[in-house]
């Protein structure tokens, strides 16, 4: 049963690419010090957090566009090569595959400065995170299950193959700060160390097999293919295959010893009302600069084939077909030899944007004086979100409805309901308790799935265990 | 703070957070069967343009002497023995079209020859003539099944023989002779990949 889930886990990387990174039930939730990594203006709601190394936050993110295991591996009795065969070509060169991964390291926070609310707060910590994407390479799949007999005249856009993959450690320090009772600033600085990154998202070409003029057929080869990738080749290089070799390898590398790059994420918030919130942040503006430990594979040239030609040196001109052979090999060699070239690079993180408006509602009313409560704040609250993430070939976008509910001091909750490109009835539910100053939060959307993941076009999983001191942590 | 308020509070809503958390956990992945991508089999058919050539007619004529024969041949042939070409291909058509505005017939034999230089497959077809002096097409299909597939997956080496038949009123080509013989071809290759 593992074996069919990692299976599963790993057709659906190599399928495709996804819309992973929305955390659409964290984004605001601040009884959780970790909505702060999504909106550094978000006022947390303690004077100071640490989290449990390690456990603060899991996130797993799986994901892919129009199709779902289901779709291929429902056990229907169906052929299972026309179902592939149909989805190939019911997807398009923009549908995805997509897996996050994000693990915190450690993390902390503290409020300070002036007033007894403080009007500043600074959070620091450090997280893993492994990033997949992968668009559907429709006509490279086309090409390999039909083969080019039956494709005459149809191009095949060699641009279809984009995909890239990283581990990136990320070290991290963010500030909010108060500017007056309706703005709230904030700005958080990293850097980012990529661990491994494999990448191939400008390729260009094509590949087409017309009716010939001299010939039956006529072959056109326009090659420009580059795959960068960093990281990589000391652990193909170092010529063992000790898995625990290239995992110590990789430790070290986790503390700075990657590939350096250097984000920002701003954040601010702004509440006209007291019941009225808007916010907006901007997550992963920043760079990788990949310098060491770099191999970038090519294949570039145009060549147009039509065969063999000519025959008979006698009669039909001086070269032999044995001449002509070696020099259609050579020019074919020559093609698709593969560049291998220690090139720099620089990649661009995901950039992400998150907005939202909220809207605050319901005091409690304490039974004993028939009085509003004391600054417990309002019980409720609805609002509306919006997501997009910047991607290889195209932004992604999410759109979010929630309501929050404080249920008791020690148990918020939130539920969501999505529509982004995976499905339009993605209902997602938060909780976050806290039993003294233990805090514990868990997250899933895609909940109507559950009871049949294989289902879901996409699923995420998130949760964490923090310490929590001070002002909504102390009642 | 009101204890009875919390613990209605916690009446009611204890049993959804249960909730929430049973079918988390007993979420699972139904009515699918992972074994099935072991089914998988590709059957893509690759074309590929092959031999071409265009002849005069006068061409055949050499110090007022008829050619009765052409021959070439291409050695290296390394694509099917080719392990992948082995373990996956199911069969081969090699398709020929030959026009011929030449009022004589030409016969073509194609030979596939092993590393040691022994024969392994053989097929020819004639051409045929053109009294009229306006192309003739002829069309031939050579198909590679079975045995003949298992012969041409041991072949390096491939001979091409232009025969041109003695003419029935006895004339012969010479410098002055018009008309011409042109030969396409392409292959099919058709596999069958189980992953």
């Amino acid at each position: 049963m593992i074996i069919k889930r990692i299976v599963f886990i790993l057709l659906m990387l190599f399928m495709h690419y996804s819309f992973s990174q929305n955390k659409q039930i964290l984004f605001g939730f601040n009884d959780i010090p970790q909505s702060t990594l999504i909106n550094p203006s978000t006022t947390l709601d303690n004077d100071w957090f640490m989290g449990f190394p390690l456990l603060s936050q899991f996130h797993f993110n799986l994901g892919s566009s129009n199709v779902s295991a289901y779709d291929l591996f429902a056990d229907d009795g169906k052929d299972f090569n026309s179902k592939l065969r149909s989805l190939i070509f019911q997807l398009d060169s923009n549908d995805f595959f997509t897996s996050t991964q994000q693990l915190e390291v450690f993390t902390g926070g503290f409020s300070f400065g002036r007033g007894v609310e403080k009007d500043r707060y600074l959070t620091f910590g450090m997280y893993i995170e492994t990033d997949v994407i992968a668009y559907h390479p429709k006509d490279y799949a086309i090409l390999a299950y039909e083969g080019n007999a039956s494709n005459i005249g149809k191009v095949f856009d060699l641009s279809d193959l984009n995909a890239s993959g990283e581990m990136v450690s990320v070290f991290h320090v963010g500030m909010t700060k108060k500017l007056n009772s309706k703005f709230t600033i904030g700005g958080r600085a990293k850097i980012y160390n990529s661990i491994i990154n494999v990448n191939s998202t400008k390729n260009r070409g094509s590949f087409v097999t017309r009716e010939g003029q001299n010939n039956l057929l006529e072959h056109s080869f326009d090659l420009d293919l580059r795959v960068n990738t960093s990281g990589i080749a000391s652990l193909a290089g170092d010529n063992s295959n000790d898995v625990s070799e290239d995992i110590k390898t990789l430790r070290r590398r986790l503390l700075l010893g990657g590939n350096l790059g250097l984000g920002l994420d701003f954040g601010i918030t702004y509440q006209p009302k007291d019941q009225w919130t808007v916010e907006a942040s901007l997550q992963d503006f920043g760079f990788i600069r990949h310098t060491k430990d770099i191999e970038t594979y090519g294949v570039k040239g145009n060549y147009v084939f039509e065969g063999i030609n000519p025959l008979f040196p006698e009669v039909a001109g001086g070269q032999t077909a044995e001449d002509y052979w070696n020099e259609v090999a050579d020019n074919f060699e020559d093609i698709f030899e593969l560049d291998t070239t220690v090139t720099k690079y620089t990649t661009w993180r995901p950039l992400k944007f998150n907005a939202a408006v909220r809207y605050a509602f319901g005091k409690k009313t304490s039974k004993e004086c028939n009085c509003l409560a004391d600054d417990v704040g309002y019980l409720n609250s609805v609002g509306a979100q919006l997501y997009a993430i910047n991607r290889p070939r195209a932004p992604q976008l999410a759109l979010t409805t929630y309501y929050y509910r404080r249920i008791f001091e020690g148990l918020r909750v939130k539920a969501t309901y999505t529509i982004d490109p995976f499905s339009y009835y993605n209902v997602g539910l938060g909780i976050s308790t806290q039993l003294g100053a233990l805090h514990m939060y868990l997250m899933a959307d895609n909940l109507l799935d559950y009871q049949n993941l294989a289902k879901a076009q996409s699923a995420s999983l998130q949760f964490g265990l923090n310490l929590v001191f001070g002002r909504g942590g102390k009642q | 703070m009101d204890i009875n308020w919390l613990a209605m509070q916690r009446r009611t809503y204890f049993p959804l957070f249960i909730l929430v958390i049973i079918s988390l956990a007993t979420s699972c992945v139904k009515d699918v069967d992972f074994d099935q991508a072991e089914d998988v089999v590709l059957t893509p058919v690759i074309t590929s343009s092959a031999l071409f050539t265009e002849v005069e007619a006068s061409r055949f004529s050499e110090n007022g002497m008829e050619l009765e024969t052409v021959r070439d041949s291409i050695a290296n042939i390394e694509i099917f023995t080719d392990q992948f070409v082995i373990d996956n291909l199911v069969k081969v058509e090699l398709v020929f079209e030959v026009s011929n505005s030449i009022n004589r017939t030409f016969g073509l034999q194609i030979e596939f020859l092993n590393e040691a230089d022994e024969l392994q497959n053989e097929f020819s077809f004639d051409a045929l003539p053109s009294p009229s002096g306006n192309d003739v097409l002829t069309e031939f299909t050579a198909v590679f099944e079975d045995e003949s597939l298992e012969a041409l997956k041991t072949s390096q080496k491939m001979v091409i023989t232009l025969s041109l038949y003695p003419s029935t009123d006895g004339t012969f080509l010479n410098e002055n002779s018009t008309g011409k013989i042109g030969l396409k071809s392409k292959g099919l290759f058709y596999f069958n990949i189980s992953l």
